[in-house]
């Protein structure tokens, strides 16, 4: 066997934990196919949840590398840039600050000159420093203030309408508490999302002072020239510098200028980054909440799919031929700590849901019994040994909370294409974040409900 | 202790050039220059003669090897040979088969050099970048990212005095030297005896 087999075969085994060979079916707005760990689960309406059907919300913004916490009305004056770090405008790589001595006349006597420090920035990545820069002119400004001019004119505008005629029945909109609930979070409720033609309420804020006379700008509109100017002669035989040019996504990100040159780069202030956290459109019900500490990566709320609903994972797939029957051998994981029963069920014929499949499967019938996941386990040595009767022709192993079971397939299409199979997964699921109801027979116990979720298998193409 | 002894390396005085490096062929160092324990240096199909003040980090490879097309014994084929200028620094675990190298360049690390490529003076080689053009790179360049891009640096980057100066402080205390060889003088061991 030549290495090169070996190299195969080895990327092979580790291709079968990516995470997209296994997909769950998620119902809501569309239908979504994607795998658990992409997932969340929301406990109240006891359904997965994907990003699509949850609503985002930004929670807080930090810059990414002094990592400092910025308050959101901090944030939108400052454009969502960071006040002490720059990027590279050439890698887009955080710049860091150095230093060199200079010699540099004394304020009191110009003729000795003394070494002073002078600092530049300089990047680590592709070696450009500020002094390859130009210094840049104030080109845009001006179209700046008369943006923010007509937005605080309409703004005024609008408060002297609904000062003007304010009635009882006016919609939940307009009232005092939503519109100071907009102008701290930005676009968060639904109902202020910018549509076409809405007037600029963003730049709204940052404005002049009242009492301040509005000086009138007039902006001059861009005209048409009919005339162009040639191009220069030697413009098809000059050969191209290519360093000396900036490409279109370094121009682009100075939308200001859009430097055609690169020595007219010039370093731009670090993008700040948001912690969002989700919610759940139906109960309205956080899903996911980040700490407020821009270095700490945990959550206060973290209802992701991984932790509620159990995992099937493709763990060893043997040669698949066409309309041969082969045995796929997978792994079921429970995360949950109690006992979860899990049921899989073939897909009927002329299932909607059942789009993607190309082969025919055969799932064991029985149910499958996992145990509950137990933190201790691994360090308890006098661990009773689990006493499950399995199978051994369902079940091949099993492990703590994990079982290894067979499922039969038998590939239907022929040719090129990889070999899909989907089933139906069914499983108990104990609500705890449900209020215990007092129940009149004295049953502590929370009830189990019966969750059933659409999975599909990538198996990867026929063997040659 | 054994040392491996490289009848044909000629090792300036004032190079530190640690005895784990290895050194085969015809190798010239210059003095000041630092040789990392694990770098090779190895002249396969022609001399390689290295300037001073370079800096060879660890697991390093500079290698004057044949072209793929050419067995070793095809006759008429003469050798070539691999000229280092000065000042140039070779980060940790690079690759260089280029055959000429001018001064001030600095290879970072995993950076990967054909053997038709001539670097002339200032020239960075991004860490990681594969350069196996059939070109000469114009003064100052740097190479950098996953696409080998390049762009023009205005100053070039600075020589590693103050590094190559605690290093040969440093390196000794640690590690035993490969001994400065001279084709013409008599040999060095006699004299560090008698000393």
């Amino acid at each position: 066997m030549s290495q090169r087999w070996v190299e195969l075969r080895r990327r092979e085994m580790a291709s079968l934990l990516q995470p997209e060979r296994v997909l769950y079916l998620v119902h809501g707005e569309k239908k979504i196919r994607s795998p658990l760990s992409q997932l969340y689960f929301c406990r109240y309406c006891s359904e997965l949840r994907s990003l699509e059907c949850v609503s985002h919300e930004v929670d807080s913004h930090y810059c990414p590398s002094c990592l400092e916490n910025m308050p959101s009305a901090e944030a939108k004056l400052k454009k969502n840039r960071c006040a002490n770090c720059f990027d590279c405008p050439c890698c887009m790589h955080t710049l860091s600050t150095r230093a060199t001595n200079i010699p540099a006349p004394l304020p009191d006597d110009p003729t000795k000159t003394a070494m002073k420090k002078a600092y530049y920035l300089a990047c680590g990545f592709c070696r450009w420093t500020s002094r390859d820069g130009a210094l840049w002119g104030k080109a845009i400004n001006k179209l700046i203030e008369y943006y923010q001019q007509l937005a605080q004119r309409e703004k005024l505008e609008r408060d002297r309408k609904k000062l003007a005629r304010r009635r009882p029945f006016m919609p939940l909109a307009f009232s005092q508490h939503t519109i100071h609930v907009v102008e701290k979070y930005g676009l968060g409720t639904r109902l202020q999302r910018t549509r076409p033609g809405a007037p600029i309420t963003s730049l709204a804020g940052l404005s002049l002072k009242e009492g301040e006379d509005q000086k009138e700008i007039n902006i001059e509109p861009a005209q048409a020239l009919d005339e162009v100017e040639p191009l220069p002669e030697d413009c098809y035989t000059r050969p191209i510098n290519l360093p000396e040019g900036t490409t279109l996504r370094q121009r682009l990100l100075q939308p200001d200028f859009q430097p055609a040159g690169a020595s007219q780069l010039h370093p731009k202030h670090k993008h700040l980054l948001i912690k969002r956290s989700l919610r759940c459109r139906k109960c309205e019900h956080n899903l996911s909440k980040p700490e407020f500490n821009p270095t700490s990566i945990k959550f206060k709320i973290q209802l992701v799919a991984v932790s509620y609903i159990p995992e099937v994972r493709i763990m060893s797939i043997p040669n698949l031929r066409f309309q041969k029957e082969s045995q796929v051998l997978l792994t079921l994981t429970n995360p949950v700590e109690n006992i979860t029963h899990v049921t899989l069920v073939a897909c009927e014929e002329g299932d909607p849901e059942d789009i993607n499949s190309t082969a025919k499967v055969m799932v064991p019938i029985k149910e499958l019994v996992l145990a509950g996941k137990d933190a201790a386990a691994e360090y308890d040595e006098l661990a009773e040994p689990q006493d499950f009767q399995d199978d051994p022709d369902v079940v091949a192993f099993r492990k703590s909370n994990k079982i290894g079971f067979f499922i039969k397939v038998v590939p239907q299409r022929e040719g090129l294409g990889d070999v899909t199979v989907s089933f139906k997964i069914r499983h108990d699921f104990r609500n705890l974040a449900a209020p215990i109801r007092p129940s009149e027979e004295g049953d502590a116990s929370t009830e189990a409900i019966w969750l059933t979720h659409h999975v599909e298998l990538n198996l990867g193409p026929l063997a040659p | 202790q054994a040392q491996k002894t490289n009848p044909s390396a000629k090792i300036a005085a004032g190079a530190v050039v640690c005895v784990e490096s290895e050194i085969r062929g015809d190798v010239t160092i210059g003095p000041r220059t630092v040789v990392h324990p694990k770098a090779r240096i190895i002249a396969e199909a022609g001399p390689i003669i290295i300037g001073e003040g370079n800096l060879i980090e660890e697991q390093a490879l500079i290698i004057n090897s044949y072209p793929e097309n050419i067995m070793p014994d095809t006759e008429g084929v003469e050798p070539k040979s691999m000229t280092i200028g000065i000042n140039n620094v070779f980060e940790v675990g690079c690759v260089s088969q280029a055959l000429q190298i001018g001064d001030n360049n600095v290879i970072e690390s995993k950076a990967d050099l054909g053997r038709n490529v001539v670097l002339t003076s200032g020239c960075i080689v991004g860490a990681c970048c594969q350069v196996n053009t059939c070109e000469v790179i114009p003064e100052n360049t740097v190479i950098y990212g996953s696409n080998s891009m390049r762009r023009l640096q205005t100053e070039r980057p600075q020589p590693q005095t103050l590094q190559l100066d605690f290093l040969m402080k440093i390196l000794p205390n640690y590690h035993h030297m490969k001994k400065a060889v001279k084709v013409t003088s008599t040999p060095v061991r006699n004299q560090a005896v008698t000393h």
